[in-house]
């Protein structure tokens, strides 16, 4: 009787330091182990698989480098990088001709934000188009032309070569920057590792009994967190380990993840997301969802605040070349500050699951930066870049200072 | 009673340390060394002057130039070649001067960016017409294009054909007398501008801001020791910044011999400019050794003007035991280009954080991020 007692009260006591943990939101990971790195087996097969994410990837870089292909592009060859159909001799690399994938599918098309709001899905890929018909029917035909306010053509930003609109944008940034937030960052934080795709249909029940996909090692639900996991590190050299490389294999999510991490005020943020999405891999094989979805946040929190970040550092270092009077260097700052800023709405905020900026708020940033005065980028002023930065770091737990600077 | 004053020791050392930082924190210099003097010494004695060389030197490019397209001999030709090596040397002495004027046209970029490019340069001469203030076509110009294009067609025979007999004959003349012509305008201009309004600018923007002479200058001269000296004549061609040797990087890689003498000018430019030594003759007036002499600078107990002195000899040191051309350097000892790289670096350290740090300039550039 009284041994019975004392083993309740260690059981009790037991219980209550957990339900304490609880309290102080750390998640119960106790019967979560994350594995040294992303690699993840049944029965001795990886069931690890991100080739589709790995090859919009590749088409997004293809496309962003043929943005200046001055003598071969046309409105059309981009316009078919960018919504490729298989089959379609849109690429230099074959695999990606043969692929069945396209980016332009997959923008601004997560099931969270998109799932039920067409219009705005349409419109920001019409977004998208415009920027390779403006590159086509703007730019290039002012290739040799040194651009002047409102003129578009080429402009010296140290030693190389920008190609602007006449309001001062270059469109191959735009496109780029705006693309880490409406593909990558869309796909991953509001779609792949959302509830909605990743508890879909019987999912868990199938997750829960290792029932997997149809002719595939993994379940449906494991597959869509590597999906997430692909967005970031799809490229990679070593896609299991993926840090070693950070930073330099594309020129999207991995490239800026790397850029951040690059700065001491931001430095283990990198080891932080990568971490987050070893263990939520590892808690989907434990069954443990509460595990997963704890992070999941931590993904979302992270890589929102890279697309913020990267915001305010370009829209400062801009500021700093208006005030130089460099206007080259300015353009090229704030062409991927526009993209970045642009990619703003598809962050997301674990309070409200929404995005941290409204469409309306992202679209009043970009009109203070674009009509300060007729010409866009060569009327805007120091204090309009300083205000829109502080308005974005006003989200965040960063100051704009510490974004601005690098080390 | 000792405790006490070990406390109270401590609270002065840390109120010591903190006024300290203070001090150190705030841009701008209080101390009284006359920088009008350094600026009107600068500009009369060694930056005007270097202009007065160099320009002279391109009217002769020039008109060795009009001369070979006139009349294609190998005798015009070896001439031309002369008057382009002199010109080249003598750029590297304005060079370092990347203000005002020249800051405004580009002058480095238009003059020296390399490798050239020649897929660009057929395609402009293709096109018959181009403009050479267009960023574009800054690896199509300057002395890298005219050392490929004096240097790099072939043989004698071979290059002489590319302006006689080749179908584009006539084009490839007139392309090889805008480079000259575009070399030479430029520079005058920039003299031009130096002799009239802007000498006086500069002289009296004698303050101590990031926007005075003084910041600005000493920024574009660390700037051009750091990337246009270390990093483009040695340190690129070397390896140091990728994965192998490039060879292909080598300034003046065309005439074959004549890398390490540019190198040699543009160090001994650096050198000249830091001791504050006149173009002309050995004349010696205020310059960056003689304020941290006046600020009586100490690292590491030594003085850091004579510490910044025996770095730039032992880095001429190192480049004397190179090979005049730099390709065959790399591709027989590439740890002999490493070294003198090193021995390079080692003022960049010096120059950019510790002089600056004493000067209490700012540094005004960062390494782009590359994208």
């Amino acid at each position: 009787m009284k041994r019975i007692f004392f083993s309740t009260l260690i059981i009790a006591a037991i219980f209550t330091s957990c339900s304490s943990d609880d309290d102080a939101g750390t998640p119960i990971s106790e019967n979560v182990e994350a594995p040294a790195t992303y690699t993840f087996e049944r029965d001795g097969q990886s069931t690890v698989s991100f080739s589709g994410q790995t090859t919009r990837i590749l088409m997004a870089g293809e496309l962003v480098s043929a943005f200046n292909d001055f003598d071969n592009a046309t409105q059309e060859s981009l316009q078919n990088m960018f919504a490729h159909v298989e089959g379609a001799e849109d690429f230099s690399d074959p695999d990606l001709n043969a692929s069945d994938k396209s980016v332009r599918s997959k923008t601004a098309a997560s099931k969270d934000f998109f799932g039920a709001n067409a219009t705005e899905s349409s419109q920001i890929k019409a977004t998208f188009d415009g920027y390779i018909a403006t590159q086509i029917n703007e730019v290039f035909p002012n290739q040799n032309v040194a651009a002047t306010p409102g003129v578009a053509g080429q402009i010296a930003d140290g030693s190389s070569a920008r190609y602007v609109t006449g309001n001062g944008l270059e469109m191959n940034q735009t496109f780029a920057k705006g693309l880490i937030g409406a593909l990558m960052a869309d796909q991953m934080l509001n779609n792949y590792l959302g509830t909605a795709v990743l508890d879909e249909a019987d999912n868990r029940e199938n997750n829960n009994n290792d029932v997997t996909a149809e002719d595939k090692p993994y379940t449906t639900m494991e597959h869509k967190w590597d999906e997430a996991y692909g967005y970031l590190f799809g490229a990679s050299t070593n896609a299991a380990n993926p840090l070693q490389t950070l930073g330099e294999d594309d020129a999207f999510l991995n490239k800026y993840l790397g850029r951040v991490e690059g700065d001491s005020d931001f430095a283990g943020i990198a080891q932080d997301v990568y971490d987050a999405f070893k263990l939520g891999r590892a808690a989907i094989v434990a069954k443990n969802y509460e595990v997963r979805d704890a992070q999941a946040e931590i993904i979302r929190e992270k890589i929102s605040e890279v697309i913020a970040i990267r915001a305010v550092h370009y829209l400062q270092s801009g500021k700093t070349a208006i005030e130089n009077q460099d206007f080259g260097a300015a353009f090229h700052d704030l062409s991927e500050g526009y993209g970045f800023v642009y990619s703003l709405r598809f962050t997301r905020n674990n309070q409200d699951d929404m995005s941290y900026f409204s469409r309306s708020e992202v679209d009043g940033f970009i009109e203070d930066i674009m009509t300060e005065g007729p010409n866009g980028l060569w009327d805007v002023t120091p204090a309009t870049l300083d205000a829109v930065s502080t308005a974005i770091a006003a989200k965040f737990d960063f100051t704009v200072a510490q974004a601005a600077t690098t080390d | 009673m000792t405790r006490k004053i070990l406390i109270l020791f401590a609270f002065i050392a840390v109120a010591y340390a903190c006024s300290e930082s203070d001090d150190t924190g705030s841009p701008g210099t209080n101390d009284s060394f006359d920088r009008s003097l350094m600026l009107v010494h600068w500009a009369d004695n060694i930056i005007i002057p270097s202009y007065q060389d160099f320009v002279p030197a391109t009217v002769n490019l020039r008109t060795s130039t009009t001369i070979f397209v006139d009349e294609p001999t190998s005798t015009s030709l070896n001439d031309l070649r002369q008057k382009w090596e002199t010109a080249y040397l003598s750029f590297q002495n304005v060079s370092m001067f990347e203000i005002g004027p020249a800051e405004m046209v580009r002058f480095r970029d238009r003059m020296n960016t390399y490798p050239t490019n020649i897929s660009e340069i057929s395609q402009l001469i293709a096109n018959g017409t181009y403009d050479f203030s267009l960023p574009s076509t800054n690896d199509a110009q300057g002395f890298p294009a005219m050392d490929y294009l004096l240097n790099g067609l072939g043989d004698d025979s071979e290059t002489l054909a590319f302006y006689t007999t080749d179908t584009n004959a006539e084009a490839n003349r007139n392309f090889l007398a805008d480079l000259a012509n575009a070399i030479h305008t430029l520079s005058e201009n920039v003299l031009a501008d130096w002799s009239s309004s802007f000498r006086d600018d500069f002289v009296n923007n004698d303050g101590s801001s990031a926007s005075a002479s003084v910041d600005k200058l000493t920024n574009d001269y660390i700037f051009y020791y750091e990337k246009a000296l270390r990093a483009g004549k040695i340190g690129i061609p070397a390896g140091v910044f990728s994965n192998d040797p490039q060879p292909q990087t080598v300034e003046a890689m065309y005439a074959e011999d004549f890398s390490k003498a540019l190198a040699m000018e543009s160090l001994q430019a650096t050198e000249r400019f830091f001791k504050g030594q006149s173009f002309n003759g050995n004349q010696v007036g205020p310059s960056y050794e003689a304020y941290l002499d006046f600020l009586n600078t100490i690292k590491n107990g030594e003085d850091l003007g004579s510490l910044i002195n025996s770095q730039f000899t032992k880095a001429k040191t190192e480049l004397n035991e190179l090979d005049d051309n730099f390709v065959n350097q790399i591709e027989t000892d590439n740890s002999k280009m490493l070294e003198a790289y090193d021995e390079l670096q080692r003022n960049v350290i010096l120059l950019k954080v510790d002089m600056l740090q004493a000067l209490s300039i700012d540094v005004d550039y960062v390494d782009s991020d590359g994208d």
